[in-house]
């Protein structure tokens, strides 16, 4: 017999523990949060970001933004890029080519700058959804000590159980179609030398969000 | 990794002298305790017990129907384009991971965190047919420089000091003396970047695996986990089979009181799902993946009255709570888990007899199932092994002979009366205080004081008492 029927078959003749256990109910969110007050969402969103030590650049319009994004990479002059297209800001590309800023090839793990775009943010805890996919690496977010993440307030959802309820909505083969979907709760760390925080351990040790007012889009 | 839990008296004694250590474990399991409190209730503390009974309920849902759910993640990993394999034992992780291994051309290897692999002795297996294995957990590259094992599940280095690892440093990779740890931390990165991208295989371990969707779970906070996942042609996983769970709704809310519960967060940095090897058209992630399903010894424990403690998610609240833990450490408890959840899978995972001093290592305190996210009953578990290892004649002869001494006059009333006179008497001839030469009996009483025997039995004070209320009463 094989182990894998070896083992099924043995908890199939255990008695069946917690036979007795609850349907699934609807959980209670693990944060609870107003979900229908958008200004509230949003200041929350801003607030438990800064409070992981990511950098909240909110920006009215793309020029500001394009601005936002210029100042972190400088004086660097080549960057570690998702594909434009999953990167909502308009003339990004631009912006950058006119600053003599070259978009680094997949793979180049010396760029200290990666910017990229996320599937949503969440409110409760000022994290980011980031999926991969053609055009959208993973190492973009990973190996450079920098990360720059581009996000439209109206991509903020209340909580992880709130982006999950969408998930489910739109059915679960999308995310299923994402071989690697990370939520990011501000720059990597460790507290594993005598309990000190230490920022940028493997991964970024900054995460700069570019949130970009959802008006600004064209 | 073979136990040394039946050293634990021998282990736990030489900790107790060992300030240092100590401090560092107090230091850290008190700091861990209070931003627990803090994160889990962070909305009241109704709202945290109502998070832990949901969450309890999630994981009994899924032991509920382990079977079945282990065949939908099967059926929806493989569906995702992972290769999905079954082991009984430790030595069946090793053939496989050997054989990927080989399959794959692979030479170096680099890990994140995984205590299954500790369980099977992996880097040893990997070692001995000639590939070179690196943890990149800071805690774990730490003590695998150090040559020991983890003596904590979330924080390995628990028990080390920021000199002593600076001084490992300093000794075995040459880094330039400093007293700063952010330094030492750029160092250490610096170090395991070069490897991270020249390993051809990364192995993790899963935190969870959410059956619907046939999706792999991870909770990092450094981003080696997402290193090992990314960079390497090949991805190894390491997964209990006690790991799944039904749905993405019951995965949410999992995944965010798990770190709550370790380390205070309200999510880890990095909150990985992974649905498969890279996929057409994306230029990174790994060409193949390999999800092993682990079972090594929880078929057995699934069979018992123990189930539930299959439910556990690993987030070291335990340890942090208990004050056993605390005073000795985690060397003490000789394998993988330490703490009162080691307490308990130790004996049911590895060997009853040779465990058989970690059911005793608790004062019973129940601190451990307050703390714990899915309210699991360890002070019970930790009575009924001791009531198994009664019953297997797991127990030490003086405490075998004591205790039948003690049922014998405790069954007699005039027997008890006569003994207890008689202690009155004797404790006079006894000397005062601690440490007591008493023989077979010294290991009870050398930490312990006797307590004082009154001048008159209970039951004669009692019969005396009644005895002068019936005279007022009459008078």
């Amino acid at each position: 017999m094989s182990s894998r029927d070896a083992i099924l078959r043995k908890l199939r003749a255990a008695q069946t523990p917690f036979a007795d256990a609850p349907p699934p109910d609807p959980h209670l969110p693990v944060v609870p949060l107003d979900t229908g007050n958008r200004a509230a969402l949003i200041e929350r969103f801003i607030a438990q970001a800064e409070a992981l030590s990511s950098a909240i650049h909110r920006c009215a319009s793309p020029d500001e933004a394009h601005a936002a994004i210029l100042r972190v990479i400088a004086p660097d002059e080549r960057v570690l890029c998702w594909d434009f297209a999953h990167i909502p800001l308009p003339g990004l590309d631009a912006a950058l080519d006119r600053a003599g800023i070259a978009v680094a090839p997949p793979g180049d793990a010396s760029a200290r700058v990666g910017i990229t775009g996320a599937d949503a943010a969440l409110a409760a805890t000022g994290s980011l959804v980031i999926s991969s996919g053609p055009g959208k690496a993973r190492q973009v977010s990973l190996l450079p000590l920098v990360h720059i993440a581009v996000v439209r307030v109206d991509q903020i959802v209340p909580h992880m159980e709130a982006w999950i309820a969408a998930l489910r909505a739109a059915g679960t083969d999308a995310f299923a179609a994402a071989s690697s979907t990370v939520i990011v709760s501000g720059p990597s760390r460790t507290a594993d030398i005598a309990m000190e925080l230490i920022l940028g351990m493997h991964g970024p040790g900054a995460l700069h969000i570019v949130l970009l007012d959802s008006e600004a889009q064209p | 990794m073979r136990s040394e839990a039946g050293r634990f008296v021998t282990a736990a004694r030489q900790a107790l002298t060992d300030t240092p250590l100590q401090d560092a474990v107090k230091r850290a399991t008190d700091t861990a305790a209070r931003k627990r409190d803090l994160a889990m209730f962070a909305d009241g503390r109704d709202h945290g017990e109502a998070l832990r009974q949901q969450a309890a309920a999630a994981r009994h849902r899924a032991l509920s129907q382990l079977p079945a759910l282990l065949e939908q993640a099967e059926e929806r990993l493989t569906a995702n384009g992972a290769t999905v394999l079954w082991a009984t034992d430790d030595a069946e992780v090793c053939r496989h991971v050997q054989a990927i291994a080989a399959r794959h051309n692979v030479q170096r290897v680099t890990k994140s965190k995984s205590m299954i692999s500790e369980e099977v002795g992996l880097n040893d297996a990997l070692i001995a047919a000639g590939i070179d294995v690196l943890e990149t957990d800071l805690g774990e590259f730490i003590i695998q420089l150090a040559e020991e094992p983890p003596s904590h599940i979330v924080t390995p280095v628990i028990h080390k000091s920021k000199d002593a690892i600076r001084d490992l440093f300093v000794e075995k990779l040459g880094m330039p003396p400093t007293d700063d740890a952010q330094t030492m931390a750029r160092f250490a990165r610096e170090h395991l970047r070069a490897a991270f991208l020249s390993a051809e295989m990364g192995i993790s371990g899963g935190n969870f695996i959410i059956a619907e969707t046939g999706t792999l779970c991870l909770v990092t906070n450094e981003g080696n986990g997402r290193m090992v996942t990314t960079l390497p042609r090949v991805h190894v996983a390491l997964v209990g089979i006690e790991k799944v769970v039904a749905t993405l709704e019951d995965y949410a809310l999992l995944t965010q009181v798990l770190p709550r519960s370790a380390t205070g967060q309200a999510l880890a940095v990095y909150t990985h799902m992974i649905n498969g090897p890279r996929r057409p058209g994306e230029n990174d992630g790994p060409e193949a993946l390999y999800v092993i399903l682990v079972d090594n010894g929880r078929s057995a424990i699934y069979e018992t009255e123990y189930a539930e403690v299959l439910g556990c998610i690993r987030c070291g609240a335990c340890m942090n709570a208990c004050p056993i833990y605390e005073a000795t450490g985690g060397h003490a408890y000789g394998w993988v888990y330490p703490g009162p959840i080691g307490a308990v899978i130790t004996p049911l995972l590895t060997d009853l007899k040779e465990a058989s001093p970690l059911p005793h290592a608790s004062s019973l305190c129940g601190k451990c199932r307050e703390v714990c996210p899915v309210d699991i009953d360890l002070p019970r578990m930790l009575l009924d092994l001791r009531r198994d290892l009664v019953n297997a004649g797991h127990t030490p002869p003086p405490w075998t002979v004591g205790i039948r001494a003690w049922s014998a006059v405790a069954r007699s009333p005039r027997a008890f009366n006569a003994a207890a006179r008689a202690a009155h008497i004797a404790q006079h001839a006894l000397p005062q205080g601690r440490k007591l030469p008493l023989g077979p009996l010294g290991g009870w009483t050398a930490s312990r004081n006797l307590p004082k025997v009154a001048a008159q039995p209970f039951r004669a004070w009692w019969a005396a008492r009644e005895k002068a209320r019936d005279r007022d009463e009459q008078s």
